[in-house]
């Protein structure tokens, strides 16, 4: 009798997959929305088959007359989809095979067919070509707190390899391919004012905004194939007689997306991190690889635990995708993610490192934060950027975290400002715009870089510990809730004048107003300097007089002054270091605000050099160089680099004539 | 011994040639410095009197240069632009030197003479210029033949594994290598052969080149190992050397710029010292030759 209980008890938490627990003690989310998916591969037609039952909780106070689902697939059918339209020739349309997902059957848990009462619809730019949004009638609309349940059988064509999905010979990178619930905002959720779906197409620059959701994935392959998920595996079993195949049953939990990767190439290694254990799965002649990522992806779960929160699953899986997969890599789908690392990558150059560290990092940002990258991508992707560059630059070198040669070092931080303070779409167009306005290209300059540029410059105006404690409270307030923008403004509003009163105003919308919801520039230079010496009392004595020539020296006297200027349209607080000549130093502050600003000092002694922002912590200035200015400038690092210019022009000549 | 007595030949020969090597150092130096020089004023008047100049304490920092903007784009210009020009002239300048300096190491040159060395390299600058661009040509296809494409085919081929391009790589690359040896031989017999006749005759130079060389493939094969082996690991000393000098005073950069220039003059030497030695084999294949063994 007791096996019995416990075996109906098994099957009911298979069967509903939303209200159990198998991989943490406690539900992370409120779980809107669950899917259990029984998908094959055909690697001979390139197709995944499924049958998918899934459900959606009402949890406004909406009568909700439909459902929304994303079909993503649907992106690759044809050339007129909105993402081909917008990619404007980026896809490589000539090795380019079609994807597509049909529905091919759609009902309720009563049998209701959906597919009479189902259309496709194209919220975001009305193109009638599109159909990677699907919209339903429900048979009756959802009442506050019912659950709808549907029941849908769905193939699913993977295109050849693009924008991290599809084929490429026998490798298969197998995401956005089954039919997904939109999000419904209530009023008051985000920016939303009255109830609605958000359900945005398909974009080229774009990714996700989804719920996070229990999945329950039976995923049955060739048995010669290795397969890797955002899950935990639960079970392993022949799926036929011949035994050709293997079906896998995966359990994943709070998680807002899930993807898998098959292909019989992938040596698999294991590790762990305090009690998460981490999958790495890459191709057999890339094991040198192994110990760098395992390395990588636990400096940035050290760092996350320590200055935002703790990742709360058990599991990790890491894909390094082969060469031919290339296409599939750098992408998050929480509990799994691609890098990007290749046969024999020197060990002085982190771009591997940065890659996974960059991916991790969306667990966080993304994952657990799960904002709306649609709608507003910064708050994904710039923060997660942000995160990347302190964390490479922090394990592998301030100043060479990405390449650290003896010829060359390369800060991750400085790529990231170099992209975005020398990049001529830098105006265009502000951080506060959907995913697919951002014009000219300027998407991943303004919502990576810029981004990660001005929270740098908001650590170095607010320092280093109220950032992470900024960072700690938005994962507090906001893990497992979908943030916005505001929301996170008015996290940082709160953190800092908890923390520092109103030393920099009653909030920081100032800052934000500039950097986040602004397009202006940030270049603070000095103008001049100049040291004009006051008549002195020698000057008033005439030869007959005496005196002390110490006196005199003493009362030598200038009138020493530094002339600033603001050239750009953004005011932010910078501190000024006026060094003098004879060793003396003053660190002054300017609130950046005037367009002007001088430093006067008379006295006996001679201003020597200035600097505005000596330590860079205002990343934003789009150029250093005028940042300062001395009266003794030095050319030793000149002459050196001309040295050395010369010496290499001179042995490279002398190494490729005969 | 054949080798033995042409590389100890070759190096005493180039010693001698001093004063060659000292007018192809120059000529490099002047050369290079046409291109450096105004550069680093670019750079100077683009950081005008900026401390940034403190970030490249430690070398090369791309903040600094990107910075510069369209000062740096300038630069950046000005370099590609510079570096071709001194390719350019340096191949030619080049081909005009060894002329002098393969006249000043045959057997027969007696004391160094300057006026000797230039009207050397007057006559033999079109043989040579020809010379240099057929064997820099065939370098670059045979580079291209058997390293090149077979790399990208492999590379591009669904598959194979994904070590198999570098293996590949690595394996046609030495191979490339060994062939390089053969042509610089080449060359160099060419070079020897065109000094020593009063004739402009680049081609029958060239077949001499090639006859030669695989004439006397087993004593003068490992002749051109020996010398390239010891080039080569020169250039790596250099290499891990010169990058990691960081002087930070002005007697410190006149020192370096010493130490670098003397380097350099020690790898002229060296390539003379290649010269010497294949002449002086020629010359042993000659005197074998006309004493009828």
């Amino acid at each position: 009798m007791k096996k019995f209980v416990i075996i109906i008890i098994a099957g009911m938490l298979y069967m509903i997959p939303g209200r159990s627990q198998i991989i943490n003690k406690e539900p992370l989310s409120i779980r809107q929305t669950g899917y259990k998916i029984d998908a094959k591969l055909d690697p001979l037609t390139k197709t995944v088959t499924g049958t998918m039952e899934a459900f959606w909780v009402n949890k406004s106070a909406d009568i909700v007359p439909d459902i929304q689902l994303h079909l993503y697939m649907n992106a690759f059918r044809n050339k007129k989809t909105t993402m081909y339209k917008e990619s404007a020739g980026l896809l490589n349309s000539k090795d380019q095979n079609s994807g597509w997902i049909d529905v091919k059957s759609f009902t309720d848990r009563n049998g209701s067919d959906f597919t009479r009462v189902m259309n496709f619809i194209s919220p975001d730019d009305g193109n009638p070509f599109d159909q990677t949004v699907l919209k339903a009638l429900l048979p009756k609309p959802a009442l506050p707190g019912d659950t709808v349940f549907i029941n849908m059988v769905f193939e699913t064509r993977l295109p050849s390899i693009t924008r991290r999905t599809g084929y490429s010979d026998d490798f298969y990178f197998v995401a956005q391919w089954f039919p997904k619930f939109g999000v419904y905002e209530s009023a008051g959720m985000r920016y939303a004012t009255k109830g609605a779906w958000n359900c945005h197409q398909f974009h080229a620059n774009s990714e996700f905004f989804s719920n996070h959701s229990v999945y329950n994935v039976k995923i049955t392959v060739p048995k010669e194939y290795v397969v890797g998920t955002g899950g935990m595996l639960i079970a392993e079993s022949d799926s036929d007689a011949e035994g050709k195949n293997k079906t896998l049953t995966y359990r994943a939990e709070d998680i807002v997306d899930f993807a898998w990767t098959a292909w019989p190439g992938y040596a698999v290694f294991t590790d762990k991190w305090q009690h998460i254990k981490i999958t790495l799965l890459l191709p057999k002649d890339r094991i040198e690889q192994v110990e760098r990522q395992f390395t990588a992806v636990k400096h940035a779960m050290e760092y996350y635990a320590k200055y935002v929160g703790p990742y709360p699953w058990p599991y990790l899986t890491i894909v390094d995708p082969p060469a031919k997969g290339a296409r599939a890599g750098g992408m998050e789908y929480t509990t799994l993610f691609t890098s990007s690392s290749s046969y024999l990558v020197p060990a002085f150059i982190h771009f591997p490192e940065m890659v996974t560290i960059h991916e991790f990092g969306h667990a966080y940002f993304m994952g657990i934060l799960a904002s709306n990258e649609f709608e507003e991508p910064w708050l994904d992707e710039g923060v997660n950027s942000f995160w990347e560059e302190r964390i490479v630059d922090h394990y592998y070198g301030e100043n060479s975290g990405l390449i650290n040669h003896p010829f060359l070092k390369i800060a991750d931080k400085s790529l990231g400002r170099l992209s975005y303070v020398h990049s001529e779409g830098r105006q265009d167009v502000t951080n506060n715009e959907y995913s697919w306005n951002y014009p000219h290209r300027t998407y991943g300059m303004m919502s990576y870089d810029k981004t990660a540029t001005w929270l740098y410059t908001l650590m170095g105006i607010i320092g280093e510990e109220t950032t992470n404690e900024v960072f700690r409270e938005y994962y507090k307030k906001w893990a497992f809730k979908h943030p916005s923008g505001k929301d996170f403004v008015n996290v940082v509003n709160e953190v800092v004048t908890r923390i520092h009163g109103d030393k920099f105003g009653p909030d920081m919308n100032w800052f934000f107003n500039q950097t986040l919801y602004g397009n202006g520039l940030c270049d603070y230079k000095v103008t001049n300097i100049y040291n004009k010496k006051l008549e002195t009392l020698k000057e008033n004595l005439s030869d007959s007089d005496s005196i002390n020539k110490n006196l005199l020296s003493m009362d030598r006297q200038y009138k020493s002054v530094v002339e600033l200027e603001r050239a750009g349209e953004v005011m932010l607080p910078v501190e000024v270091l006026v060094h003098f000549k004879n060793g003396d130093e003053l660190l002054e502050s300017w609130d950046g605000k005037s367009r002007f600003k001088d430093f006067s000092y008379t006295g006996n002694r001679e201003i020597e050099w200035v600097k505005i922002d000596p330590e860079f912590k205002i990343r934003m200035d789009v150029n250093y160089i005028n940042n300062s200015m001395t009266l003794n400038p030095d050319r030793v690092p000149l002459r050196r680099l001309t040295n050395k210019l010369i010496s290499f022009m001179q042995f490279f000549i002398n190494f490729i004539s005969l | 011994m054949k080798i033995f007595i042409s590389l100890e030949t070759g190096i005493l020969r180039s010693v001698k040639s001093w004063k060659g090597i000292v007018i192809v150092w120059l000529c490099s130096l002047l050369l290079v410095s046409l291109v450096a020089i105004p550069m680093k004023g670019a750079l100077k008047s683009g950081l005008g009197n900026s401390m940034i100049t403190e970030k490249l304490a430690n070398g090369i920092n791309v903040e600094v240069f990107a910075d510069l903007g369209t000062a740096f784009r300038s630069l950046f210009s000005y370099f590609s632009t510079g570096l071709f020009m001194v390719l350019f002239v340096g191949f030619l300048i080049n081909s005009f030197l060894s002329g002098g300096l393969f006249d000043s190491l045959k057997g027969i040159s007696g004391t160094f003479s300057p006026v000797k060395f230039f009207i050397a390299s007057a006559k033999n600058f079109w043989s040579f210029v020809i010379i240099s661009l057929i064997i820099s040509l065939a370098v670059i296809l045979l580079a291209i033949l058997i390293v090149v494409i077979p790399v990208s085919i492999v590379s591009h081929a669904e598959s194979s594994s994904e070590g198999a391009a570098l293996k590949t790589g690595i394996i046609l690359t030495s191979f490339f290598l060994l062939i390089l040896v053969l042509l610089l031989l080449v060359a160099d017999y060419t070079r020897a052969w065109q000094v020593s006749h009063d004739k402009n005759e680049c081609f029958k130079a060239l077949g001499f080149g090639f006859s030669q060389t695989f004439r006397t493939f087993f004593s003068s094969y490992p002749l051109m190992l020996i010398l390239l082996v010891v080039q080569l690991l020169y250039g790596w000393l250099v290499l891990i050397v010169l990058p990691g000098i960081k002087p930070v005073t002005e007697g410190g950069i006149v020192l370096l710029f010493i130490l670098s220039q003397f380097l350099f003059f020690i790898k002229i030497l060296l390539k003379v010292w290649r010269y010497g030695s294949v002449t002086k084999m020629m010359e042993l294949h000659f005197e074998r030759l006309n004493r009828g063994v």
